[in-house]
């Protein structure tokens, strides 16, 4: 009966051994995944359902002085496209056609780039509610297409003060990856030039997240963790708008005035305005200027282009702190007090002006701006009159005496470093010395050697020598203050959510020039006479004030003459310093004196009138 | 009162009744779990609640029924599980799932999976064919026999087409025909016609795209995380996470938050997996063990070879059951849909097991020496 039972017992076993072997193999996979791999299945269940979204933080606003805003935050519709469609070019015609605009736009931005790879690049901005609608019913013929709410800058008044406002764009990962920038994320907006990455890590604010737990197809279903983004907060700089303003029109004025006038290359120029006492800077314009709105959601390769273009003029470079000139007369101002502070001149010394010097030599003549000769003339009017060869034979003298001493009272002043205005680029400009030379020619060892002229064309602002906008503003400003040349600066404060200063920019000197009050004074009453009844007399008639000033027409090599004029006032009681540059605009007192005088009018509050002025000199 | 006891015990099985008892509760506790989240939950587990209550009664009946009757109604039995399997397509009976005609229904209702009781009328099948031959299998026109009783159910429940199912019947075959004392250089033989077979079946255009994706995925699991390969990606996460003890019942991520699909069917291992952890996993086993050794048991003990091949049929059922799906889950086997044994949602397969289990007691209560 049951002898199947002993027959078939392998078989059984056999049977029991399978299952065994199936539940044993179950068990050892379950005890990898459960026991040895926990850790890392953990790991990406809680990568699965909890899904960490950052809010990005306002950015603070820029305000002038008055609290007038300048760069304000708006929230505004944008076409996003992913790039992983970028192929998808019918769709992309479809698309440039409800935006109306050209498909090579759409598609140069979609294939940006300057972006991070994966992330939805911006396409349109500011699109209509019809172009939303539609876009929002025909979904699925976008697809990678999308609208959102996009926060973007604001600039209420256009472009002005757009060389110190600075833009924002996309971070680089150049600048990702260099470490500096803790706390960034490929994509996130941060300040490129100008206050906005100056002050950067003020602007920005904290950005907030949310921890949220997701559910397989994405919906949120609730926030594990939270914290609200904290505002940037608002800057107040020491510009004020309506300076800024006339700042920028005077400089336009000028240049229109002098490409009517015969000087057809006049198209770029500067103009500061500063504080004497404090520091504080009222205006800086730079001609060419560019529109900062442009690189709202990421310029576009052909406006980058044309902003970069040779024969652009390079509109985005602030001319007032990143542009070295010769500043030819200007700089009389520095070697005359240079001269009385040494004794190597003096209010006394008379000097006789024949139209061409030859203090160095027949065959190194040189001649005075003006050829007829300024006759026997005395400091005060060797200032007043620009007289070339007055600060020749001054000049000549520091070459005898061999000690660089020109340059050392230079530097007092701060020519030839960086004032370290807070904006982004300030450069040095240059003194010139015997041990530059001689390293800059290092390889033409027959111009190593200094030599008289270097000095003399020194002197008079000339040869070697540059000096920035800002340099001659500030240089001009510590006449007025006792020879404390303050540090500029545009930052007045930084306020809090209240609107309360957290924190206010302190006055400070950046160099002391210890001049004695006696050559102070004298300078005072020589660049008061330039005004009053020297070169730059006819750019002032009928001004409310008086105003001690020096033009300057500078040399440049291939290039029509720079126009200078830098001044302070009211001259009894000094409040402001200008600079004012036009290249290739001319004369000084002819063409950058009128747009001084305007920007004065303004500080001074004083009607703002345009003069035609005539200057000769150089 | 050991007179009662030992009378119970004549013909009640108790191990085998206590560990089903437990699976049944453990499979209840985890559905539950899986369950809560949808809308519909209550009314699901209610329904599952239901079907176990078939179950008892399908138990009972196939308890009391002696299966030695059974023996004698081959032909009424392959023509009635024909029918079964069929039933599906016939106009006005059918109703499909997931690309599957699957459901028997009638006037829209749906009554249940014919091919669940299928698979324990073609366990009587293999048992009554393979006993015939007590235990000697030699002869390749033997062999042949036992393969044209599988061919039939085999082919039909392919045209469903139902390859989790075809694949059960299989190993039914093979498990019966193991014991049942076929040759053991056949199943070189088999191993050679099921590859061949999966090339045909591969290269011949048998599989829906989805059973192809499925498969190429099971192979090279990264090749295709959000699509083919997602369910499996997510069932792993699941059970992996839970680590040594687990969530915690109804705090399993992956299960409340939607990441597993047929989360208390097919994937119901993967729930036990991420809420209990590797203690449950050890506690799932170790019922299972305690269910195939009581049947291995019964089997060995049956008084004839018919009834102790039906035992085998069960026990490879089982088996293979739990070897695919716990495996798809972990990644081990395919992804097919077969659920697992006592504890998947599901009353047609609850009912299926349940009355299975009556068989084995039906075998144990008619034992030699009863």
């Amino acid at each position: 009966m049951a002898t199947f039972h002993e027959r078939l017992k392998p078989r059984y076993a056999a049977l029991g051994i399978l299952f065994l072997s199936v539940l044993g193999v179950l068990l050892v996979r379950a005890w990898s995944m459960q026991v040895l791999s926990g850790d890392r299945f953990a790991a990406a269940a809680e990568n699965n359902r909890v899904r960490e979204i950052t809010v990005d933080a306002p950015r603070g606003r820029i305000l002038d002085r008055n609290g007038e805003p300048l760069v304000t935050n708006r929230a505004t519709l944008g076409v996003t496209v992913s790039p992983s469609v970028k192929e998808d070019e019918e769709m992309l015609y479809r698309l440039s056609v409800v935006l109306d605009m050209p498909l090579a736009d759409v598609l140069e931005r979609v294939t940006s780039t300057r972006e991070a790879a994966l992330k939805p690049r911006l396409v349109a901005l500011d699109v209509p509610m019809p172009t939303v609608a539609y876009l929002a019913e025909h979904q699925s013929e976008f697809g990678g297409v999308e609208v959102s709410v996009v926060p973007v800058r604001e600039y209420p008044h256009g472009v002005l003060a757009a060389h110190v406002l600075g833009y924002t764009g996309e971070i680089s990962e150049e600048s990702l990856n260099s470490g500096e920038m803790e706390g960034y994320v490929l994509g996130d907006l941060v300040g490129k030039s100008g206050a906005e990455r100056q002050f950067e890590s003020v602007l920005r604010g904290e950005k907030g997240y949310r921890r949220v737990e997701v559910d397989a197809v994405g919906s949120p279903r609730h926030v594990l963790e939270e914290a609200e983004p904290v505002a940037g907060r608002d800057v107040v700089l020491t510009l004020d708008l309506k300076v800024q303003q006339v700042a920028e029109e005077a400089l336009l004025g000028a240049l229109a005035e002098a490409r009517a006038d015969d000087f057809k290359n006049a198209r770029a120029g500067a103009a500061v305005a500063v504080d004497v006492r404090t520091g504080e800077v009222l205006a800086m314009a730079s001609v060419p200027t560019y529109d900062p709105a442009l690189f709202i959601g990421g310029i576009s390769m052909r406006d980058w282009e044309a902003l970069n273009a040779k024969d652009s003029e390079y509109p985005l470079n602030n001319r007032a702190i990143q542009a070295a000139y010769p500043p030819a007369s200007t700089f009389k101002a520095i070697t005359g007090m240079a001269g009385l502070e040494y004794g190597v001149t003096s209010l006394g010394h008379s000097y006789y002006c024949e139209g061409r010097w030859t203090g160095m030599g027949e065959e190194w003549s040189k001649f005075c701006w003006n050829r007829r000769g300024h006759g026997r003339i005395r400091f005060t009017r060797g200032v007043a009159d620009s007289c070339d060869v007055v600060f020749y034979e001054i000049g000549y003298e520091f070459y005898k005496r061999d000690r660089e001493e020109l340059q050392a009272f230079s530097r007092r002043f701060g020519i030839g470093s960086p004032l370290g205005i807070d904006l982004p680029g300030e450069v040095a400009g240059r003194v010139p010395d015997a041990a530059w030379k001689a390293e800059f020619n290092a390889n033409y060892p027959e111009y190593r050697q200094w030599l008289p002229g270097d000095t003399v064309n020194m002197a008079i602002g000339q040869g070697d020598l540059l000096t920035t906008p800002l340099q001659m503003v500030a240089a001009f400003a510590g006449i007025a203050n006792e020879g404390n040349v303050m540090r500029p600066h545009v930052l007045k404060e930084v306020l809090d959510s209240k609107g309360e200063a957290v924190r206010s920019y302190e006055p400070e000197v950046a160099f002391a020039a210890e001049v004695s009050p006696e050559t102070l004074r004298a300078m005072h009453n020589s660049l008061l006479a330039v005004t009053e009844s020297g070169t730059g007399v006819s750019a002032f008639r009928g001004f409310g004030a008086r105003v001690a000033g020096k033009t300057g027409t500078a040399e440049v090599a291939g290039k029509d003459d720079y126009a200078w004029f830098t001044a302070y006032a009211p001259a009894d009681d000094p409040r402001y310093a200008v600079a004012v540059v036009i290249e290739q605009g001319g004369h000084g007192g002819a063409v950058a004196a009128p747009a001084a005088r305007e920007i004065l009018a303004v500080l001074l509050g004083l009607p703002v009138e345009h003069v035609q002025a005539t200057d000769v000199s150089r | 009162m050991t007179s009662r006891v030992a009378g119970v015990r004549k013909w009640a099985n108790l191990p085998l009744l206590l560990t089903v008892a437990l699976l049944l509760l453990y499979g209840a506790v985890v559905v539950h779990s899986a369950i809560s989240g949808f809308s519909a939950g209550s009314a699901m587990f209610q329904r599952q609640l239901f079907g176990m209550a078939l179950g008892f009664v399908a138990l009972a009946l196939m308890w009391t029924l002696d299966y030695k009757r059974l023996e004698g109604w081959l032909g009424p039995l392959v023509v009635f599980n024909a029918l079964l399997i069929v039933s599906p397509r016939i106009p006005g009976l059918g109703g499909e799932a997931k690309g599957a005609t699957a459901w028997l229904e009638i006037a829209g209702v749906r009554l249940f999976q014919p091919s669940e009781p299928a698979k324990l009328v073609t366990i009587v099948i293999m048992a009554i064919v393979i006993s015939q031959f007590k235990g000697v299998i030699e002869r390749p026109r033997d062999v042949m026999r036992v393969l044209a009783y599988l061919a039939l159910p085999f082919g039909l429940i392919l045209l469903q087409p139902d390859l989790g199912t075809g694949l059960v019947f299989i190993a039914i075959t093979m498990g019966v025909l193991l014991v049942g004392g076929v040759k053991p250089k056949w199943f070189l033989v088999f191993a050679l016609v099921g590859v061949i077979g999966v090339g045909v079946i591969f290269k011949g255009g048998f599989l829906a795209q989805y059973q192809e994706d499925r498969l190429l995925v099971f192979i090279q699991p990264d090749r295709d995380p959000r699509g083919a390969g997602y369910n499996l990606e997510q069932s792993k996460i699941a059970i992996g996470s839970g680590g040594l003890t687990g969530k915690g019942l109804g705090q399993g991520t992956q299960s409340n938050l939607n990441f597993l699909p047929e989360r208390h069917t097919d994937f119901i291992f993967s729930v036990l997996g991420e809420e209990l952890g590797f203690t449950g996993s050890v506690m799932l086993l170790g019922l299972y063990l305690a269910l195939l050794m009581t049947a291995l048991e019964i089997s060995t003990s049956s008084r004839d070879l018919f009834g102790s091949l039906i035992a085998v049929g069960l026990i490879s059922m089982w088996t293979f059951q739990i070897l695919q799906n716990m495996g798809m889950t972990m990644g081990l086997m395919p992804i097919t849909g077969i659920p697992l044994p006592f504890m998947s949602f599901g009353s047609s397969f609850m009912i299926t097991n349940l009355a299975g289990t009556g068989m084995l007691l039906s075998v144990w209560a008619r034992r030699s020496g009863v």
